[in-house]
């Protein structure tokens, strides 16, 4: 019979595991994961929540930006997109990295249309990402509650 | 390894952070470029590595680049962005490398590479050859006739702790940093080994085939771009130019082939200008810079300007030469002697600082002086002076001769030698002063010893470079066309003492010749100074640098003669070979003992005046302590 603990590890690596196969996390992600130890314990939720922070301020320039009907900067939002690319990639948020790609091409030809949908489907990705990624770290918090070790996952 | 990280993007920064660290690096993050700027302004020496995103807000990030650069400090840019057009740019703007966004630890394990990189080929310019020489790029640069020496580093390698490092001004400035064309070009200095590899090279290519990129995969030195070349070849064949038009004499077989020497003599020259500043030569004893001027180019190759250290001019074996009576005397300096005719020399105008035209002036008076074998190195005693009655320029010998005349009492002789060597300097082309300053140097050495010539020693001119002439008792005044030769009387005493019989130095106002130098006759044209070597017999080969005939006619070609005043230094007699005929070309044979002696003394001399140092140069002198 598996302990708690055994079975709140598991749980871990399945999930973690089945964030990679769903293309929310890359290996970015798995390069964080090996900066963590003793010395910064917290160094991959401090990174990513780094990263959530980033993406609300930038979601909201770009949103503000593309309410200017008729006078939309797109270079604004192309350049808030690629600051949103270069930390998605950091992290390893694989599909918001992609749509940031869509994004751009969007804000590189002005399709407001397009860059308008990028936009919400970026708001929806980095919040569901962020969802995971806290479930995730419960789950770590679960285990070392109960006295386990977290289990590193190979991906 | 300090790096300072700069990314706008807090997530990155972050991330860049842990990783560095965790590559045992000390970091320092900021996510604004301004305070990296400030952080950089203020404690450049804190940092090793300067890692930074390109695309920031605030500040372009090749502005920091740019900064960073300026401080020598290794630069990796930081991007998104991965097309090659984004490459490109960082790599052109000089960045040591760039790296694509995210960034994995493997990337920045290996960021040190580009810091000791840089701290190697700092060092290993500040090695550079001949670290004695002058600074090139001010002697042909900018003639100023200032022979600033300084050692000029190629400033590529940057460091926190390179204090040593300078920039040159000249040379360096024109040659032309290595890479990125938008940064800071650190100075190239052409030593006389980078010169003479470039002079092979643009041998084996043949003069009209030498294009930049060839000549450049030919000397195969690294950090060497072809910029660098490219300014180096086009001063080069500007000197060969120069030298051509003003070769008209019968230059003798032997007459160096190539413009190295005369490169070196140049350079030489310039860095003899602390040879002068010890002898106290009468001002009156400047030879006339105008005679430096005509050097024949191939003086110039033989003076191989080795190096400037005086303690090495003995010792210097030119690689060509035959026995050189003056042992270590170039003969390289005096292709010229040959044709050392010193027939007036048309008056040169002095670069301010260029000895170029100079040393023309000395070569054209080398009447059939005997030009001591191009190759002649400046230590060897290669001197064969070619011609009996060559009047060489003995230039060269006459550095090492009356060197060592010059301890006895030439000392003003050493002085003038190489204030008139620099003045002979002057004549020369341009060149890569670099190349220059070994031949400078020794060429100044002889100033006087060579000059008796007629050229007309002002006290503000330069002296004659050496014609070997022990001194003159009064240089020929600058002022005087007629060539009114001031010899320094030590200076010819000496010379004359040593001189077996003594060169016959023709000279209009030479007394001290006369008396001095027995026979020797100073044939002064109008304002030539034209040393005759009357003792053929004498001949022995003595350096085709002894000619001392770099004395143009013309007083005002005794324009820069600061340098070469009173710094007649006159050969010793002994070492003066003179050539049976006194021509314009004095040509003085000088033991090679009696150069080396004089040569060292001169070489301790400080330059008062350039004469000396031009002088010295001109005669090749490899070994010029710096001032």
């Amino acid at each position: 019979m598996d302990t708690l603990v055994a079975q709140l590890q598991r749980q871990l690596r399945d999930y973690t595991i089945s964030l990679y196969h769903q293309g929310f996390l890359d290996d970015q992600f798995t390069e964080l994961k090996k900066l963590q130890d003793e010395c910064s314990p917290d160094f991959v939720a401090e990174v990513v929540s780094l990263f959530f922070e980033d993406c609300e301020k930038l979601i909201s320039n770009m949103a503000r930006a593309l309410d200017q009907t008729g006078n939309v900067d797109f270079k604004l939002v192309g350049s808030s997109v690629h600051q949103l690319k270069g930390s998605s990639s950091s992290v390893g948020a694989k599909r918001v990295k992609g749509l940031c790609i869509t994004f751009k091409e969007c804000c590189d030809s002005q399709n407001f249309g397009g860059c308008v949908r990028c936009l919400q489907q970026v708001d929806i990705e980095y919040k569901s990402l962020k969802a995971k990624l806290q479930d995730l770290f419960n789950l770590e918090q679960q285990i070392v509650q109960a006295g386990g070790r977290i289990p590193q996952v190979d991906i | 390894m300090r790096v300072l990280a700069v990314d706008d993007n807090p997530t990155c920064l972050r991330k860049l952070e842990e990783l560095l660290l965790r590559c045992k690096y000390h970091v320092t993050k900021t996510m604004e470029s301004k305070k990296a700027l400030e952080l950089l302004r203020e404690k450049s020496n804190m940092f090793d590595l300067v890692i930074s995103d390109v695309e920031m807000p605030d500040t372009d990030g090749f502005k920091l680049l740019e900064i960073g650069l300026e401080m020598d400090l290794p630069v990796i840019m930081l991007s998104a962005h991965s097309d090659y057009d984004s490459v490109m740019k960082g790599i052109i703007h000089g960045a040591c490398d760039y790296l694509v966004k995210p960034v994995g630890l493997k990337e920045l394990r290996n960021i040190w590479q580009h810091v000791v990189k840089k701290n190697i080929t700092t060092y290993k310019k500040n090695i550079s050859p001949s670290p004695q020489l002058l600074t090139p790029s001010e002697s042909h640069l900018a003639p100023s006739g200032s022979k600033k020496r300084k050692e000029k580093v190629n400033d590529s390698g940057g460091d926190e702790d390179e204090s040593d490092r300078e920039d040159e001004d000249g040379e360096g400035s024109e040659q032309d940093g290595d890479e990125s064309s938008t940064r800071k070009k650190p100075r190239v200095v052409w030593s006389q080994e980078l010169h003479q590899k470039f002079v092979n090279a643009v041998q084996q290519l043949g003069l009209d085939k030498a294009v930049p990129k060839k000549i450049l995969d030919f000397m195969n030195i690294e950090g060497l771009t072809r910029e660098n070349v490219a300014s180096h070849l086009q001063k080069y064949r500007l000197y060969l130019k120069k030298i051509d038009e003003s070769q008209h004499q019968n230059m003798t077989p032997d007459t160096f082939g190539t413009k190295d020497s005369s490169y070196f003599n140049m350079s030489q020259l310039d860095g003899l200008r602390d040879f002068t500043s010890t002898r106290q030569f009468p001002s009156s004893s400047l030879l006339s810079r105008s005679h430096l001027t005509r050097f024949h180019p191939s003086v110039y190759s033989s003076i191989n300007l080795q190096g400037t250290n005086s303690s090495n001019f003995n010792n210097h074996q030119s690689s060509s030469n035959s026995a050189n009576p003056f042992g270590t005397y170039h003969r390289t300096l005096f292709p010229r002697s040959q044709n050392v005719n010193l027939s007036p020399l048309e008056p040169l105008q002095f670069p301010t600082s260029k000895y170029m035209g100079d040393f023309k002036t000395i070569g054209d008076r080398a009447t059939g002086g005997s030009f001591l074998d191009t190759r002649m190195s400046f230590g060897s005693s290669s001197t064969s002076l070619p011609s009996a009655s060559s009047n060489n320029l003995m230039l060269q010998a006459n550095y090492t001769q009356p060197l060592h005349i010059a301890s006895d009492k030439n000392q003003p002789c050493h002085e003038a030698n190489s204030s008139s060597l620099n003045m002979s300097v002057h004549g020369l082309p341009r060149f890569p002063s670099h190349s220059w300053q070994g031949s400078l140097r020794t060429t100044n050495r002889f100033p006087s010893s060579c000059l008796p010539i007629n050229h007309v020693f002002s006290q503000d001119q330069v002296a004659y470079p050496g014609s070997g002439l022990g001194d003159c008792s009064s240089l020929v005044s600058a002022e005087n066309p007629g060539g009114e030769m001031q010899c320094e009387p030590q200076l010819l005493g000496a010379f004359m003492n040593t001189l077996d019989d003594g060169p016959k130095w023709e000279e209009q106002n030479c007394n001290m010749v006369n008396n001095q130098f027995g026979n020797v006759e100073y044939p002064l044209a109008a304002d030539n100074i034209v040393f005759r070597d009357n003792n053929a017999s004498r001949s022995k080969g003595l350096d085709e640098s002894l000619m001392m005939s770099p004395i143009e006619d013309s007083a005002t070609t005794i324009n820069n003669s600061q340098e070469y005043v009173g710094k007649f230094t006159m050969l010793d007699a002994d070492q003066m070979k003179h050539s049976g005929k006194p021509e314009n070309a004095l040509v003085v044979e000088n033991q090679h003992d009696v150069f080396d002696d004089i040569m060292n003394e001169m070489m301790k001399q400080d330059e008062n005046n350039g004469l000396v140092s031009a002088v010295a140069t001109r005669f090749g002198f490899d070994s010029f302590p710096p001032p």
